[in-house]
């Protein structure tokens, strides 16, 4: 039996479907203390301080300004840098507020209720400055500024693919060009279960902090750069975690002043985000605006793609700083061979919540931009958009591929092949009634850089943090075995595909198997956690190489009790046999013997039973594929529906291709809703008006039509095991093939369907112009 | 400014057939005194707008949002939770539909949805409406709601495919 490539039921569900999981807020403490967050409600000032001279209620700690920063030894990190970029790291609080939400201070109570009773009595006492909302007004001369000693608001500005003088000549000798602006909405990951977090110390001077985050390693190094604990002293734990998609990759002020407030009191407290705050303080994401030259020949070839992108970041860096813009400008080539691929990117600060990551990242919005780009090649050409990307295709013959883009270097692949099959799905639709809706099918190819990544590549492109991971494989005397990994999942099924990669190695049941993750105490350091779709890619290359030395121990011990040569053994049916014989051994008799320790074979008599390996990959992976679906929109009211929706994809080897699946769903439904309905809205005053679920519209049931998705298996040439990553790889091709197919519905205003999100008004404004 | 933390008042409420006795303020929403009162951390808070679904519990037969309704309303009540119902160990055919369906990712949203499933299955609801309506109360970010519609169809199915849910329950 093969474990890999089983459609294994998730060991995750029982307890979530029973309401047996453990989330942040299903813990308990004695003596647990609650927070609330007092918070900046104007977008631009000077900050003078908290008046709680209304504040008539028992609290046990109300933490402001002064207090905070007396405590805070350090600052948050930046961890991705960019040239140019001033902001290497921000303090918890500061002089001055830049959005609306921004933490300036923690009160602390016996319940949250009381605790909110007090915020609501505190006023923040603000110097109010004039604001900026916009992006490009914030470029603009006399643009209100955000930060003292600047000239204007760049973040940092960067150049990314080829130069400006190659890139003009390759538009000269081109036949033809277009231009045009895309604007990219802003959105936010939104996660069901917000941010939350419990901070415990105890009488040792340690601290336990128990959180919902992706990368509780990363947490933790940044707990302890501001409490000045030393890392060893923290233990960060991410308990069961309600979706994440980029927002919860790192620590957060206001998370920091839960531990503060902790720390102070020498009390456990907790603080749970509530959808107000996650609306507003919880980093968002994309918003850029990219204006577009994309340069080709009168038979479909094309030559040159330009790009000067703007990226809003709101009034701080994120975490990962101008990555996203830089990561959008690296794969913007996507799919095709081009001549010359530019990107002039500008991250601006605005008094806006910060954006950050979100499944996709920046890669997202370069599938938009390429893609959108083709389609309005050919049909301003009159050709059809799947035969303008098939003859410009990377072939498999031409990879490994060099983009455009150095150092981004493809791996394998038959990206031709990926659209011809969503071609043939497409084809197999039912004819629409005619029930005067408008119809059109359109179209995303995109290659996916997975799986962050070579570390020894992190620092030529400005990434602070390494990104290998490493796998403890241990088997107790009874035979079963702890799998010991540092990423961190928030829904993705490791517990479940990580084990069957090991019990194909290990020639074990999956249910002998029990992975451990997420805490600081017990996994092994990962800088980078779960995101960047890298958890099978990375984390499961080293999961393989753990469990793949792990079996050879145990052969060779074997070996030793059968009086076999080791490559004679075979590991399955949880014995050890000798190939082609019916002698054999039990694994577990194996592993009682490693334990006790006597009579090991030569070479391995260290005794005890574990494997550990630290995989740093020697290149990202490409997974790739192409999305199709078929949009109607009604004239009348110019609401789009999607109806019909295929994917082809291949990740590489698939491990659970139910758990592939259910990610590309998740995946395409959060490319469509930020393609047609999700929008964080900010009116002039920068005061954000999408503060509920009832205003920031994500995808419900009737949005989202079924997906058939079609799995082909390229297995990377480097991941051990072969796996590539592909958790972003469905909300980065649905966004583009959305919208391109209400723009193939429209094709009279098709080259003004060029923002997002294409809301009802939106289209029916571009189909009803104002005389 | 008045003094909000009013006075607490005592209400029973009869939660998975045990009756709870719990001190409540005026204001205290059912989802809070379920899981922080009651100790029932399964009903998860995803919202307190009522957009989302994820706190819904059955109270006295009917599929409601814990974080709309305040925990003196439901005094003498019967409320029906997710960690009720199925015995321990078990799964009801909802939640067993869920599972073999992938109807679930990070699992948050999921005990509300099951909630208001379980109540559709006792209410003699169709397929249909139990996709459209029903599932359309709910919001999930994970799955984009493929393989939660399989789960129903599924489970409607092996209740007896006439269009109800006759037997459906565990």
């Amino acid at each position: 039996m093969t474990w890999v490539g089983q459609r294994l039921p998730r060991f995750e569900d029982p307890r979530l479907l029973t309401g047996r999981g453990r989330f942040t807020d299903d813990i308990e403490l004695p003596g647990l203390l609650h927070a609330a967050i007092v918070r900046s409600p104007v977008a631009h000032g000077t900050l003078l301080g908290l008046d709680t001279s209304e504040v008539d209620l028992p609290v046990a700690a109300v933490l402001g300004p002064t207090e905070l920063l007396a405590m805070a030894q350090g600052r948050l990190p930046v961890v991705w840098h960019m040239p140019g970029e001033f902001q290497h790291d921000r303090p918890i609080i500061g002089d001055r507020v830049r959005f609306v939400g921004e933490p300036v201070g923690v009160v602390v109570a016996d319940d949250r209720y009381r605790a909110e009773d007090a915020v609501d009595r505190i006023l923040v006492e603000v110097d109010e400055l004039p604001s900026v909302v916009d992006a490009r007004a914030a470029l603009e001369p006399g643009a209100p500024l955000l930060y003292d000693g600047r000239d204007d608001n760049v973040m940092c500005r960067f150049d990314v693919g080829d130069t400006a003088e190659h890139t003009d000549a390759v538009f000269a000798a081109a036949d033809e060009t277009l231009s045009f602006r895309l604007d990219i909405g802003r959105v936010m990951g939104t996660p069901m279960e917000p941010r939350g977090i419990i901070a415990a110390p105890d009488d040792d001077g340690r601290l336990t902090v128990w959180t919902s985050s992706q990368a509780p390693h990363a947490v933790r190094d940044a707990i302890a750069a501001i409490t000045g604990l030393a890392q060893h002293r923290i233990r960060v734990v991410a308990p069961d975690v309600g979706g994440g998609f980029g927002l919860k990759d790192h620590l957060y002020e206001d998370e920091v002043m839960v531990c503060l407030a902790a720390l102070h009191l020498g009390r456990p407290v907790k603080w749970i985000e509530d959808r107000y705050e996650a609306l507003v303080a919880t980093h968002q994401a994309r918003g850029e605006t990219v204006d577009v030259d994309v340069a080709f020949d009168r038979d479909g070839r094309l030559r040159g793609l330009r790009a000067r992108a703007v990226r809003n970041s709101g009034g701080y860096l994120s975490h990962f700083g101008g990555g996203p813009l830089f990561t959008l400008a690296g794969m913007l080539p996507e799919s095709y061979t081009w001549d010359a691929v530019r990107t002039e990117a500008t991250v601006v600060a605005t008094n806006t919540t910060p954006t950050g990551a979100y499944r996709g990242f920046g890669q997202t919005q370069a599938v938009f931009v390429c893609e959108r780009s083709v389609d309005l090649v050919a049909g301003h050409l009159g050709l059809d958009p799947v035969e303008v990307r098939r003859a410009n295709m990377i072939r498999p013959e031409q990879q490994p591929y060099a983009t455009r883009c150095a150092p981004v270097t493809y791996d394998n692949g038959d990206y031709a092949a990926a659209l011809d099959r969503a071609a043939e799905i497409a084809a197999g639709w039912p004819t629409p009634p005619d029930d005067g809706r408008r119809r059109g099918v359109g179209y995303a190819s995109y290659v996916h850089m997975a799986g962050v990544g070579p570390s020894q590549g992190n620092p030529h492109v400005g990434l602070d943090v390494g990104s290998w991971e490493s796998a403890i494989a241990r088997m107790e005397p009874d035979g079963t075995v702890r799998l010991f990994v540092g990423t961190s999942p928030q829904g993705q099924g490791h517990a479940t595909t990580f084990v069957q990669l090991a019990a194909d190695r290990l020639g074990i049941e999956p249910g002998d198997i029990e992975l451990v993750h997420s805490d600081t105490d017990r996994s092994p350091y990962s800088a980078y956690g779960t995101a960047a779709s890298r958890s099978i890619a990375v984390g499961g290359g080293a999961v393989v190489e753990a469990t793949s030395a792990l079996a050879d121990r145990i052969r060779k011990i074997a070996a030793e009790l059968l009086e076999a040569a080791p490559a004679d053994i075979v590991l399955g049916e949880r014995r050890a046999t000798v190939a082609g014989t019916n002698v054999s051994v039990t694994i577990a008799d194996v592993a009682r013997r490693a334990w006790q320790g006597w009579a090991l074979p030569e070479g391995e008599e260290m005794p005890g039973l574990e494997s550990r390996f630290a995989y740093d990959p020697k290149q990202y992976t490409f997974s790739y594929g192409t999305h199709v679906c078929r949009a109607a929109v009604d004239p009348d009211t110019g609401v789009a529906e999607i109806e019909q929706y295929g994917v082809v994809l291949d990740c590489g080897t698939v491990v659970n291709p139910t758990i592939v699946e259910g990610q590309v769903h998740g995946g395409v439904a959060q490319g469509l809703g930020a393609a047609l309905l999700e929008e964080i809205v900010v009116d002039d005053d920068a005061q954000p008006r999408s503060t509920t679920l009832l205003d920031y519209l994500l995808p419900v049931s009737a949005s989202v039509p079924d997906i058939e998705v079609v799995l082909t298996e390229t297995p990377s040439p480097f991941t051990p095991g072969g796996m590539k990553g592909m958790g972003e790889g469905g909300t980065n091709g649905s966004f583009a093939c959305v919208v391109n197919a209400v723009a193939a519905a429209l094709p009279e205003v098709a080259g003004q369907v060029t923002a997002t999100p294409l809301s009802p008004t939106r289209l029916w404004e571009l189909l009803h112009p104002t005389p | 400014m008045t003094d909000l933390p009013g006075p607490t008042r005592t209400v029973t409420i009869r939660v998975d057939g045990t009756d709870r006795t719990l001190t409540v303020e005026g204001r205290t929403l059912l989802s809070d005194a379920l899981r922080h009162g009651a100790g029932l951390t399964g009903t998860h808070v995803a919202c307190e707008q009522g957009a989302c679904g994820a706190c819904t519990v059955v109270v006295d037969g009917r599929a409601v949002r814990s974080c709309l309704m305040l925990a003196v309303q439901a005094d003498g009540a019967e409320v029906a939770t997710v960690e009720g119902v199925a015995p321990a160990g078990a799964l009801h055919a909802v939640q067993e539909a869920l599972r073999t369906n992938h109807g679930l990712q990070c699992g948050f949203c999921t005990p509300g949805i099951v909630m208001s499933l379980v109540a559709a299955t006792e209410g003699g609801v169709t397929v249909d409406e139990a996709v459209d309506e029903v599932l359309g109360g709910h919001l999930c970010r994970c799955t984009g709601y493929v393989n939660i519609r399989a789960a129903i169809v599924d489970a409607w199915a092996r209740a007896g495919g006439g269009g109800t849910t006759a037997g459906v329950g565990a």
